[in-house]
């Protein structure tokens, strides 16, 4: 039984993309039961892997020495967005049943953006409710990029910031006075 | 008078019986004894008082006295000789005090004159003694006659007067011994030194003209030649010295008077310590002379000729002298060290050696021993430097250690020589990899465990693991040799092909060893062979291992894996094939038969794959070239070339190392030619199609001048360069770069050659970047010397500088390394600033698909150098850094 399970996993990490929608219907709770670490390691492993060949420009994430469950990201800003120039720092967690559920991600660095609050805790949908398996880590962090220049200021966690998003040039000034570059 | 009380005592009885008139008349011949025993003492040799002193002893000896007398005559003796005898005697060396502490022996002069007062001072003192003794002599039959008369006790006369001797010898030596002045020892060391080389002199000077006598005999020439050509060699056969001997008697003669002498004196141990002394230092001298800086010959033999010859000889004749002596003259010597030889009777020039004398001839030879070890130990380096021309030295050195077992003492010498001399930044990778193998060579022979082979080699591994170029230059010392490319290095390069081929015939034998199904008698044949560890050997090492000391194996053991080895073997490999222009490979194939044998078919599998595209080239080449025959080009071109002066290396690119691709264009003819000769290639071999390297390969070309014609063998891209001068005398480089298809830079450096050659100038043209190069049309002188030779030779020179046909193993670790750059940019944005091996840790954890990290931290170090110079990463407090 298990052995099946696993084959059925690591096929599903190696084409994430191939029909992610009838796995996680139909098998969160049993996946949940049997977690197969050795799966989630693979998955884990090839993300980075598929990470680190991508070579997206501005963004970048990497497991913490000993431990392949946490990841520190970074994320810079957009060119012609008022984070432009900026440099965000990422902490991801990966539950153990990933990627059947999101990790957690949250900002390290303090940013002032309306979906983002002060505690660094971010609102966006694809990291809750809207999570499917096929997303992998260079997603969510391009999305968390694309976030960053498109804010959905209709339901914000960082009020002042939905608020002053209008004025573009007084935002990027806010931008500017409150941001800390990690050393 | 004191003494009277005491020796009253002794015969109390007497005293009762004592009269006025024997009283009186003992007073009177006492005063009269000791008047006439004062005078004797005193007296200049003249024994005219004897009478009344042995009538006037005999006088008291009735009375009871005997022992009184005795006590009387040995304190007037001692004093007297106190007085005159050792007072003189030491007098005599007075004016040598200094000289002895200063060792100013040296000149002759004065040794002569050492010696004669030596001999002088001693001649003195032993008439003195002589006299004195045989003053005592008359006592003593006094005495005797005395108690001869009074009963039968004569028979133990004898007994009786020994004590009266050996007190009287005792005397002597503690009146000596407390009165000597401290230079007397080192006088006594120089008398010995100068006599001993006098006579060892003596003794070689007729043995070379025993040499040259002999020379003209009919015997054994070789011998003789052998002889002669060790200076100073010493002939083993005892019987001719034995003539010399004597003939040199009257020098042995003197020096054992000197040793009588001082032995009658009391002096024995001192004379003997300065003889032995003497002759240590002489076969010290010895030793040092002949083994000298000559590794060539062995002199372990004629050193124990020498032995035999003078000092052996010299204390042959000595002890037999002594011995003689000693037999009638001195019935007991007082002190005696305890490695004495004591005299045997044996006359002088028996065949059967005495006791005493094979005693000093373990003793002599155990101190050759040593002194040879410890000369050979200190220069062990540079007798392992030249090791197969010094191979005798290596087996003296072994002998010697057999003997005297102080192979620690060779181990901490030759290590901290090693550390001193070879495992320096100065030295060539080349050297130390050459000394290592003449190193594990000549410590087999000495050692043929390998114990002590195991602690040498250790810092020379560990420090040609740190070198880079280590795998490269033992993959040359494996290979060269082959090729009959007769470099600087080629005579001690094959040293290691060498041990390939003699490695391969041990195989079978070894197997044998190893067999697990060995039957019964091989098993009971290996364990009579068994021998112990040396007790030197360390038991937390496995003893199996060092059973067989294995040259291509502990080399191989410094790189850690053969892969490593085949990998860079592979390389060359491909250099050297694609470098060739004919099909020539029987060298490559043994070579790789030999790589086979021992590391394994599968590991060389691609090499061999290799080969056989050369074999695979050479006929399909004839078969292309047949096919010309059978039906010839339709017309030819003026400018069309012969297929026939092309042959083509047709290799699986697959199963080569990364072969570095570059863009050319040939000239137009020569283009043709290859795309016609693909063109038949596919023909025959479809549907596989040929794909040019053209930037590989050599061309052999004429080039006709007006007046000359030159013949060169340069690589395609120089041919090219060349060729575009036949339209054009002038080029400026960059329409020449555009031209041949190339940067210009690659052209500047490429172009050079035929500058060097003379046969185009370079002159700055209008551009500053922009060289014009002119065609020499008639060559100068000077440029006939360089351009009479454009071998291969030069072709390899060329390459050195310029890119190399296939990637050279850096290269392919640098591609590797590229996957990882990416990793390593990665967690340096995510982390900041990395130490070395946490970035080396976390390579290992993460980087795990394929290919795995598999590189060790100098490696990951040298990359991350090479990052840091790209200016792509900082490194600043020990710790790496994105560069902003």
């Amino acid at each position: 039984m298990t052995t099946t399970m696993n084959s059925e996993s690591s096929n599903n990490s190696n084409t994430p993309s191939t029909a992610p929608v009838m796995t996680s219907s139909k098998q969160p709770l049993q996946t949940a039961k049997t977690v197969d670490t050795q799966s989630v390691l693979k998955r884990l492993q090839s993300e980075l892997m598929a990470l680190m060949m991508s070579g997206d420009s501005g963004i970048s994430a990497f497991p913490e020495e000993d431990n392949i469950f946490c990841w520190k990201g970074t994320i810079t800003g957009s060119k012609d967005t008022v984070f432009e120039g900026t440099e965000y720092k990422l902490s991801l967690s990966f539950p153990t049943d990933y990627p059947f559920k999101a990790p957690k991600v949250k900002f390290e660095t303090g940013c002032f953006h309306p979906n983002v609050d002060v505690y660094g805790n971010i609102c966006l949908d694809i990291l809750q409710d809207k999570w499917s398996s096929a997303y992998d880590v260079r997603t969510i962090l391009l999305s968390i990029q694309s976030l960053l220049g498109e804010p959905n200021t209709s339901s914000p966690l960082n009020t002042q910031a939905a608020s002053l998003w209008g004025n573009q040039e007084e935002y990027r000034k806010m931008v500017e006075k409150l941001y800390k570059p990690s050393s | 008078m004191a003494v009277d009380a005491s020796s009253s005592v002794f015969n109390l009885s007497v005293l009762e019986s004592l009269n006025e008139d024997s009283v009186r008349e003992m007073v009177e011949s006492w005063n009269r004894f000791c008047s006439a025993s004062e005078a004797l003492l005193g007296g200049t040799g003249d024994l005219s008082f004897g009478s009344e002193f042995i009538s006037q002893a005999q006088i008291l000896c009735k009375h009871g006295l005997q022992s009184l007398v005795q006590q009387h005559f040995l304190r007037s003796i001692e004093e007297v000789f106190e007085k005159n005898g050792a007072t003189s005697f030491w007098r005599h060396f007075e004016p040598y005090r200094n000289v002895a502490a200063l060792e100013i022996n040296n000149d002759p002069m004065q040794t002569d004159e050492i010696q004669e007062v030596l001999c002088k001072a001693l001649e003195e003192i032993s008439s003195e003694k002589l006299y004195e003794e045989k003053c005592l002599w008359m006592l003593v039959h006094a005495l005797q006659s005395q108690s001869g008369n009074k009963s039968d006790r004569h028979i133990n006369a004898d007994a009786q007067n020994v004590p009266l001797f050996s007190k009287y010898q005792l005397m002597v030596s503690s009146v000596l011994m407390t009165s000597l002045p401290r230079h007397f020892p080192e006088i006594l060391h120089w008398y010995f030194k100068g006599r001993l080389e006098e006579l060892s002199t003596i003794m070689e000077e007729d043995d070379e003209n025993d040499n040259e006598l002999k020379v003209e005999d009919d015997m054994d020439v070789d011998e003789r030649s052998k002889l002669a050509f060790q200076s100073g060699d010493m002939d083993v056969d005892g019987c001719h010295h034995h003539r010399r001997f004597s003939e040199n008697n009257k020098l042995v003669k003197n020096i054992g008077m000197v040793v009588r002498n001082l032995r009658s004196l009391g002096l024995t141990s001192m004379a003997e310590d300065a003889y032995a002394s003497a002759i240590y230092l002489l076969l010290k001298d010895k030793v040092q002379g002949l083994a000298g800086d000559d590794f060539r010959n062995s002199v372990l033999e004629s050193i124990k000729g020498w032995i035999q010859a003078v000092p052996l000889q010299f204390l042959r004749a000595l002890l037999s002298y002594l011995g003689d002596s000693t037999n009638y003259a001195f019935p007991s010597t007082g002190l005696k060290s305890p490695l004495a030889s004591r005299p045997s009777s044996c006359c002088f020039g028996s065949e059967a050696p005495s006791e005493g004398l094979v005693r000093w001839q373990l003793r002599l030879e155990y101190f050759a021993y040593e002194t040879l070890q410890d000369l050979r130990i200190a220069k062990l380096f540079d007798i392992i430097v030249d090791y197969p021309d010094s191979a005798p030295a290596i087996d003296d050195l072994k002998l010697c250690l057999e003997y005297t077992g102080q192979h620690t003492k060779l181990v901490d010498s030759f290590i901290s020589s090693l550390r001193y001399r070879l495992l320096t930044a100065g030295a060539s990778t080349n050297d130390i990899l050459h000394q290592y193998v003449s190193t594990i060579k000549a410590l087999r022979t000495i050692d043929p465990a390998g114990v002590f082979l195991e602690v040498v080699g250790e810092p020379i591994r560990e420090y040609l693991k740190g070198r880079k170029d280590t795998v490269k230059c033992i993959v040359t010392m494996l290979t060269d040799g082959t090729g009959g490319s007769n470099s600087v290095s080629g005579s001690s390069g094959d040293s290691l092909l060498e041990e390939l081929n003699r490695d391969e015939e041990n195989q079978e034998n070894t197997n044998v060893d190893d067999d697990v199904n060995t039957d019964d008698k091989q098993a009971w044949i290996n364990a009579q062979s068994w021998e112990p560890d040396p007790v030197e050997a360390d038991p937390l090492k496995g003893s199996r291992n060092r059973r067989k000391v294995d040259i291509l194996g502990m080399i191989v053991g410094i790189i850690g894996s053969k892969d490593q080895l085949v990998n860079e073997y592979r390389v060359m490999l491909a250099e050297k094939l694609l470098n060739k222009y004919d099909y020539e490979i029987d060298s490559e194939i043994r070579t790789l038969e030999l790589l086979k044998i021992h590391f394994g078919e599968s590991s060389m599998q691609r090499c061999e794959i290799m080969l056989n595209d050369l074999i695979d080239s050479k006929r399909t080449n004839t078969n292309i070239k047949a096919t010309i025959k059978q039906q010839p080009p339709p017309e030819l071109e003026e400018h069309e070339e012969s297929l026939d002066i092309l042959s083509a290396t047709i290799i699986s690119s697959n199963f080569w190392p990364p072969i570095q691709d570059e863009a050319l264009l040939l000239p137009a003819p020569v283009d043709q030619l290859l795309s016609d000769y693909a063109k038949r290639f596919n023909q025959i071999k479809t549907p596989r199609k040929l794909l040019w390297k053209k930037n590989l390969g050599t061309v052999k070309l004429e080039l006709q001048f007006e007046d000359r014609e030159v013949q060169f063998t340069v690589t395609p891209l120089q041919a090219s360069i060349i060729m575009q001068f036949q339209e054009h005398k002038s080029w400026s480089s960059k329409d020449l770069a555009a031209a041949v298809g190339v940067p210009v830079d690659v052209l500047n450096r490429r172009i050079s050659f035929w500058v060097s050659k003379g046969v185009l100038t370079e002159s700055v043209g209008v551009d500053a970047d922009s060289h014009l190069f002119d065609l020499v049309d008639a060559m100068g002188d000077n440029g006939k010397t360089g351009a009479t030779s454009g071998s291969c030779e030069e072709l390899m020179l060329g390459d050195d500088d310029g890119e190399r046909a296939v990637a050279s193993v850096e290269d392919q670790l640098r591609k590797e390394m590229t996957v990882y750059e990416k990793f390593i940019m990665g967690m340096l944005t995510n982390f900041g600033s990395m130490a070395l091996d946490r970035i080396h840790n976390t390579l290992k954890m993460f980087c795990i698909a394929d290919p795995p990290y598999d590189k060790s931290l100098q490696q990951l170090q040298s990359f991350l150098s090479g990052l840091v110079a790209e200016e792509k990463l900082e490194f600043r407090d020990g710790m790496y850094l994105l560069k902003k």
